[in-house]
């Protein structure tokens, strides 16, 4: 393991295995797994039953605490803190591969129809058989995040094909969902609309040690196809032409990349509801951080995509007695001026290169 | 021989008050629920729907969604102490988190033994379920006609006595109301309406209903005029101003929505004014007369409290008629 210098002046840390990692994306990485564990450990302790980490570290050592403690720490707030914290993960995880499939900034699972197209095909099985096991929610949202996938697919299909393409077939398809939800809103029985409106919103209510098994593979998917497709989205970002002339087989590999940010969207989408934003958010926001590209881009992304998610549930827990606030909004009120904000920044940034 | 009957007795002894101290019932949702022979310690997921006639059967429930920690209403109507005034419970039942946003361990820490939430709260019942057996009861127009709730959740709780007693008197009120009516009601129509920012028709349920079910009154046939059929609905069914414009009951009904503060009959009217100018001068109950005001928050849950509310204003008109 050694320290070099890169063709750009930039340090690297070299492994023996010839794997490289920037310094600048290794102390980005530090820095957010210290602010996830952070706000963990903040999350453990936030809540109206009087309990923390030194009750959880008492439970893990074999030592017998009251129902309440036990219930508060291991029903609601440990499901919720990984639950929130995998699926934050996958949406930005997948909004960033998308940003760089599409080479646009703006692209996410909700802007490319993938979130809707999760959300439709659920609201339809709610509204259609209501009495269905809850168990086959991860797998019609997964149908549905394809069945968009497949169509986008279809839709752009061609070699002349390119990245704005998907964008704006994406945002048209989108388009239309949302007329669909609007529809399935208006006219699905009330408690149906209720429970749909609940979970459009984003909600960390029904987080359970079942859901986070249920969520734990596509979690785990999402490691390898970062180290599989990273490479090749760096290649995506210079073009098509150029990222077949690296030796990137663009034809089929796309489609397989959508394939993967789809299964990690529709997962979240699943679990959480969709969590509007995030997916175009989480990757700006890393990438301020550090300016990272391929495979580091993806798991700075993913880092922040599940720390502002934990963030956003110790916001809705500590307001929980007198204001409604769900969790996709209170997500939208700590992301959105660190947005801004990161913005701001590289816009200065940019103007102090010239 | 005899130590194994010694050791059946005390094992029937041990077992029998467990098995005795809870039953199996299927809700409305067709879910199989073990609740308690006698809960004591009830939360309710609604407070107008359930909360109101499970207090008025006696049983206090001991968390109501839509307080704060202290019992206090974040809702614009306190629906305890508007409905059952004097018999409201005390202590008010304490909150379980805010509206939208439920909070488990605010709810556990009130040890339920039995959590009864409407229909509309299935997508929740499972994490619920952790905490204590939910019971759901349908409460909503299609589902429930006038009070058919309340008599649900008396045979429920075992609280049939109760139901029966608060039956009886107030089918003396019913009688006394009727002798005082300017006419015979068999055969009248009635519609409610209920104003929000728009012109809603009362659905099926709700103490109102009940009383003016019981009077003898028929709720004026809305089918073929436009109206939603309003299948789901607790308690609104949205109806054009045109189509309410040319509407005709024997006797028109009319309150605000409970979301606001006021909702005297002056109000009300000013409401209706915001939608439909002039009405006062066109619209025919009102020309000659046949309408009641009423106060939302009082007569629109599904208890005898409201129905009885209902009544006072129905008698409270007649004499004005006479």
């Amino acid at each position: 393991m050694k320290i070099r210098r890169a063709l750009d002046g930039k340090s690297v840390l070299r492994l023996r295995t010839g794997l490289e990692m920037r310094l600048s994306n290794l102390w980005a990485c530090l820095f957010l797994v210290f602010a996830a564990t952070t706000l963990a450990v903040m999350s453990i302790n936030v809540g109206f039953t009087r309990t923390g980490v030194s009750d959880l570290g008492h439970l893990a050592a074999g030592e017998r605490l009251g129902g309440a403690e036990v219930f508060a720490l291991l029903d609601v707030r440990m499901p919720r803190i990984l639950t929130g914290f995998m699926a934050g993960w996958c949406v930005a995880m997948a909004g960033a591969m998308l940003q760089a499939l599409a080479r646009n900034p703006l692209a996410d699972p909700g802007l490319f129809g993938l979130s809707q197209g999760s959300m439709v095909t659920i609201m339809v099985l709610l509204a259609l058989f209501p009495t269905a096991p809850r168990s086959i929610i991860p797998l019609t949202a997964l149908a549905g995040g394809l069945l968009v996938a497949l169509t986008l697919i279809w839709l752009v299909r061609g070699d002349r094909s390119g990245g704005l393409a998907i964008l704006l077939m994406g945002i048209a398809i989108e388009t239309v969902l949302s007329s669909v939800t609007g529809i399935l809103i208006l006219y699905t029985p009330a408690e149906t609309s209720y429970a749909l409106s609940d979970w459009l919103a984003g909600s960390l209510f029904r987080a359970d040690w079942n859901g986070i098994w249920a969520f734990m593979p596509w979690f785990a998917l999402s490691i390898p196809a970062a180290f599989v497709t990273g490479r090749a989205l760096r290649s995506f970002g210079l073009g098509d032409d150029m990222a077949m002339a690296l030796g990137e087989p663009v034809p089929w590999s796309r489609p397989t990349f959508l394939f993967v940010a789809v299964l990690l969207s529709s997962a979240a989408v699943a679990a959480v509801g969709p969590l509007i934003f995030l997916g175009v958010m989480a990757p700006h926001l890393a990438g301020i951080l550090s300016p990272a590209t391929g495979r580091a881009r993806l798991f700075l992304s993913g880092l922040t995509g599940g720390t502002l998610v934990i963030a956003a549930d110790i916001l809705t827990r500590l307001v929980a007695a007198d204001v409604p606030l769900q969790l996709g909004l209170s997500l939208s009120l700590i992301g959105v001026p660190l947005f801004i904000i990161a913005l701001r920044l590289r816009a200065l940034r940019t103007i102090s290169n010239l | 021989m005899r130590l194994a009957i010694q050791f059946a007795i005390v094992l029937m002894l041990a077992i029998g008050p467990a098995l005795a101290s809870d039953r199996l019932v299927v809700d409305d949702a067709g879910r199989k629920v073990q609740v308690p022979q006698a809960p004591k310690r009830i939360v309710v997921l609604h407070e107008a729907a359930l909360g109101v006639p499970i207090a008025e059967l006696g049983i206090a429930p001991v968390g109501s969604y839509g307080r704060d920690d202290q019992g206090a209403s974040l809702l614009t109507v306190d629906f305890y102490k508007i409905v059952l005034a004097g018999s409201a419970p005390k202590p008010l039942p304490r909150g379980i988190g805010a509206i939208g946003n439920m909070d488990l361990e605010r709810l556990r820490a009130l040890s339920p033994d039995l959590i009864i939430g409407t229909e509309h709260n299935v997508d929740r019942a499972r994490q619920l379920s952790k905490i204590a057996p939910v019971y759901l009861q349908n409460s909503s127009t299609g589902r429930v006609r006038g009070n058919e709730s309340q008599e649900a959740l008396s045979r429920l709780l075992k609280r049939t006595k109760e139901f029966t007693a608060l039956k009886r008197s107030y089918a003396q009120r019913v009688k006394t109301v009727r002798d005082a009516l300017p006419h015979n009601p068999n055969g009248k129509t009635y519609l409610g309406i209920f104003i929000t920012d728009q012109i809603n028709l009362i659905g099926e349920m709700s103490g109102l209903v009940q009383a003016f079910q019981d009077l003898g009154y028929t709720r004026l046939d809305v089918s073929g005029i436009g109206a939603i059929k309003g299948f789901g609905s607790a308690l609104l069914v949205p109806i054009s101003p045109e189509v309410f414009a040319s509407l005709n009951p024997d006797l028109l009904v009319m309150m605000n929505s409970y979301g606001k503060p006021q909702r005297e009959e002056a109000h009300i009217r000013q409401n209706l004014d915001r939608i439909i100018p002039g009405w006062a001068r066109f619209l025919k109950p009102a020309r000659d007369g046949r309408i009641i005001f009423l106060d939302s928050a009082k007569v629109t849950t599904p208890s005898f409290a409201s129905a009885n509310h209902t009544l006072d204003a129905v008698r409270a008109w007649a004499s004005h008629q006479k």
